[in-house]
């Protein structure tokens, strides 16, 4: 490490630390001069990211960071804010499971006045901690990694900014038509930022088709919107959520909008079978997939979810078609990440099953409290808690491993996994790191990620007693964590276990290849270079692992998480309060089974994929493609299941016939009217405007000769024929 | 008092006088002096109104019809006159460039 990166290390620790200073000092003053609640300044909590976007964009080329220290600032404050208000709602429960709204109006009519303001309860909260504390920690670490795009990072950090503020301000927005803005806002900084390297036409193309897809899922979430606004006339959550009677007397509108909500879940969240753009994106800098996954965009989806909670228990049909939707795509997800070789890939299929359990937990939690409703029995396990609950642990461990993942590509120039290895030694800090998000993940007992999938698996068991369908959900959640645990072992033995030289065969030119062309194939000595990421970068992932190994122990904090989130009332939920006590826990055969479960993946995973002092896997890939089952399985699975296929000859299919069909209407009958219009006026016109014959004479002959007929028309034919004017 | 048809048909004369002018001459210094002509039976109406129905108003439009008839001779004259210098004639017949 040179003394250059150790300046700008400090230099970085300087902003930070100043930052933090001044917004401590901001939030005191506020909070001792306009009131005692943090909760009651939040809405400056999206303001601050939206600001420093602004500054960046103005004075940004004069920051020696090109911009990184004013998204340091701002996103450091509104993470400060963040933190108070999430201490505050979660830690101090000051809401009672309540909330808080303010609101203003910005314009309004007789009928309807459109308002905006801040909702903030645990929901809230809960999301403001994951995108406060990441996005914050991603930025950090920015600051470092796009060190080399020189003037460009303005751009980026710029995004960056607006990217965090519009999200934050979708988080705490308190209409659905406020948080619509903000999801736009969303979709429009993810396009910025996948297309970073817009020169590069693959990025470009990503960006486009993240854009495109997620937009599918807008023209859903916009419908449902309509509908609701339609029925109740309003699209404020708690005028929304305040009436359980009228909700349940507008089933049939409640469904269909519920359904269009998830709709734009499904698009935003990257679902099957709009799962297809996020792959792709990962053409951006991989600090923007780990903002991407791990905070901002894919959470936003589930937040929505999360959010039209109250409407979505009124719709069992709704909550079923979530958990299906859910579950299948974390199990395709899975299977796909299983055989990908780009590390960023495997990592991107991760997230979209993940957020397949997250769907599967808040619709099997959905279709429970519908149940017990209906039933009159006490609701047992809360998914919609063990949704939020792992949306929370997920955040911290993916994030961690797309910022390992950065650190490595940063290292070493390359995204195939083939060409990496036995970056152990050079990265310890990374490698370890990373190993414990991969142990998080992949539910290892006692990491973040067992507590929250256990959870989840136990919600989907609880309902399958009572409908078949979550049975079969039950046994898809449970092969994904098998997978899910195989392939983020794999990624982990790919990347750093074994020899950090290895040979490799080449096809290099033969000695006569200037006569004959040959080509022979040759073994080569490679030895990987790689060397630990600065401080600025492993600052974060430290922190991040930290999070991803303890953040499942916040189950047992004081009442535990349980009692901080969850849907229902505080009487009515007796049971709840108890959710995730450690006896409980303990005592269910289905923790053993997940763990059994995980252990296995981790254990297969290890087996296969652990590299051999020749620096090759043991799981060669001619032992795959030469097996029978398993080769053409492979092949399958690594095109994507063909779904990009599916859609192009689906597209060519149906689509392209239709335009051709509306192509030939519009270039013959439309475009033939509009000629045969301009043709008939032009021979008309053809004949008239002779009279147009430059002699001056014939202009003032004709006038008075009009006059004339003027005068002769009205004095003197009218009166004889006896008709008036 | 003189019966006011008696202006009526007299300018209505004057006008279609002046129209003729206007229609059948070639030079258009004699068009301009024809114009004036039909502003001025438009003005005898005016007058002759004003009289008969003793209010004022009428005569005031005279004088500013004049006054603008004076100006619009100013600025016809001023268009002819560089009209000739380029194209060497005011005869209307041969300025017909501005047409189909």
């Amino acid at each position: 490490m040179s003394s250059k990166d150790n300046k700008s290390d400090s230099d970085i620790a300087a902003v930070v630390l100043a930052s933090m200073f001044f917004a401590l000092l901001l939030l005191y003053i506020c909070t001792e001069q306009f009131s005692s609640d943090f909760v009651n300044v939040a809405w400056m909590i999206p303001v601050f990211p939206i600001i420093s976007f602004g500054l960046i964009l103005l004075f940004g080329m004069y920051d020696p960071r090109r911009g990184g220290s004013f998204a340091l600032v701002g996103v450091g404050l509104s993470s400060v804010f963040s933190m108070a208000v999430v201490y505050e709602v979660l830690f101090q429960d000051s809401l009672h499971g309540g909330f808080i709204e303010s609101t203003r109006t910005w314009f309004g009519g007789e009928t309807y006045s459109f308002e905006f303001g801040t909702y903030i309860d645990s929901l809230a909260a809960i999301l403001l901690l994951v995108v406060g504390f990441v996005s914050y920690l991603v930025v950090l670490f920015s600051t470092s990694y796009m060190h080399e795009e020189g003037d460009r990072q303005v751009r980026y950090f710029g995004e960056i900014c607006l990217f965090v503020g519009v999200m934050l301000g979708l988080v705490i927005a308190n209409s659905f038509l406020l948080m619509f803005i903000f999801w736009e806002l969303v979709g429009v900084c993810s396009y910025l930022l996948i297309g970073f390297w817009y020169e590069k036409p693959s990025a470009a193309s990503a960006a486009k088709k993240a854009f495109l897809v997620t937009r599918v899922g807008d023209v859903f979430l916009l419908l449902g919107l309509i509908i609701l606004f339609n029925t109740f006339g309003t699209l404020r959550y708690s005028e929304l959520f305040s009436d359980p009677e009228l909700l349940a007397a507008n089933a049939t509108e409640v469904k269909w909008a519920t359904l269009c909500l998830f709709g734009g879940a499904v698009g935003k969240s990257a679902q099957f079978p709009l799962h297809v753009w996020l792959p792709d994106a990962m053409e951006g800098p991989t600090t923007v997939s780990a903002l991407i996954h791990a905070a901002t965009m894919v959470k936003a989806g589930v937040f929505l979810v999360a959010r039209a909670y109250p409407l979505i228990v009124h719709s069992p049909d709704t909550a079923i078609y979530i958990a299906v939707t859910g579950g299948v795509t974390a199990f395709i997800a899975a299977s796909m990440a299983m055989v990908m070789n780009d590390i960023k890939r495997v990592l991107a299929y991760s997230t979209i099953s993940q957020l397949g359990y997250m769907f599967l937990a808040l619709g099997t939690g959905a279709w429970a409290v519908w149940h017990a409703a209906e039933e009159g029995l006490e609701i047992h396990v809360q998914g919609y808690t063990a949704g939020l609950f792992h949306l929370m642990n997920h955040a911290f461990f993916k994030a961690l491993l797309f910022l390992g993942a950065g650190a490595v590509i940063h290292s070493v120039h390359t995204q195939d996994m083939r060409e990496m290895g036995g970056l152990r030694k050079s990265m310890p800090i990374t490698s370890l790191t990373m190993g414990l998000g991969v142990l998080s993940i992949a539910g290892v007992p006692f990491f973040s990620g067992f507590w929250s999938k256990d959870e989840i698996l136990e919600a989907v068991h609880h309902n399958a007693e009572a409908e078949g369908i979550f049975g079969i959900l039950w046994w898809l959640a449970l092969l994904t964590a098998a997978m899910t645990a195989f392939y983020m072992t794999r990624l982990w033995m790919m990347t750093f276990s074994g020899p950090d030289n290895r040979k490799v065969s080449e096809m290099k030119p033969a000695k006569d290849h200037e006569e004959t062309g040959n080509w022979e194939l040759s073994q080569k000595e490679v030895k990987i270079h790689a060397h630990e990421a600065p401080l600025v970068m492993t600052i974060p992932l430290m922190l991040l692992a930290f999070m991803a190994v303890f953040s499942g122990f916040l189950l047992f904090i004081g009442d535990g998480f349980g009692s901080m989130v969850y849907f229902g009332h505080h009487e009515s939920t007796e049971g709840l309060i108890q959710w995730g006590i450690i006896d409980h826990i303990l005592s269910s055969y289905l923790t053993y089974l997940s763990v059994v479960v995980g252990l296995t993946g981790v254990t297969l995973g290890y087996l296969f994929y652990k590299r051999s002092s020749d620096g090759n896997t043991i799981l060669s890939t001619s032992f795959i493609s030469d097996n029978i089952v398993l080769g053409p399985l492979h092949t399958f699975l690594s095109n994507r299941l063909y779904m990009a296929k599916l859609f192009d000859w689906f597209g060519m299919r149906t689509w392209d016939t239709f335009a051709q069909a509306c192509d030939w209407f519009d270039r013959n009958i439309v475009d033939g009217l509009v000629n045969a219009t301009a043709s008939i006026t032009q021979f008309f016109s053809n004949k008239v405007r002779k009279l147009n014959s430059g002699f001056t004479g014939h202009y003032a002959s004709l006038t008075v000769g009009g006059l004339g007929a003027i005068v002769l028309i009205t004095r003197v034919i009218m009166p004889i024929m006896g008709w008036s004017i | 008092m003189i019966d006011p048809i008696n202006f009526v048909v007299f300018s209505s004369m004057l006008l279609l006088i002046g129209a003729y002018g206007v229609i059948r001459n070639k030079n258009a210094i004699v068009v301009l002096m024809s114009v004036e002509i039909m502003l001025t039976a438009a003005n005898i109406n005016f007058v002759a109104f004003s009289t008969f129905y003793n209010v004022l108003s009428g005569q005031i439009v005279v004088l500013f019809v004049t006054t603008i008839a004076a100006a619009e001779v100013a600025i016809g004259l001023a268009i002819l006159l560089s009209l000739f210098k380029q194209r060497g004639t005011i005869e209307l017949d041969l300025l017909n460039r501005l047409r189909w």
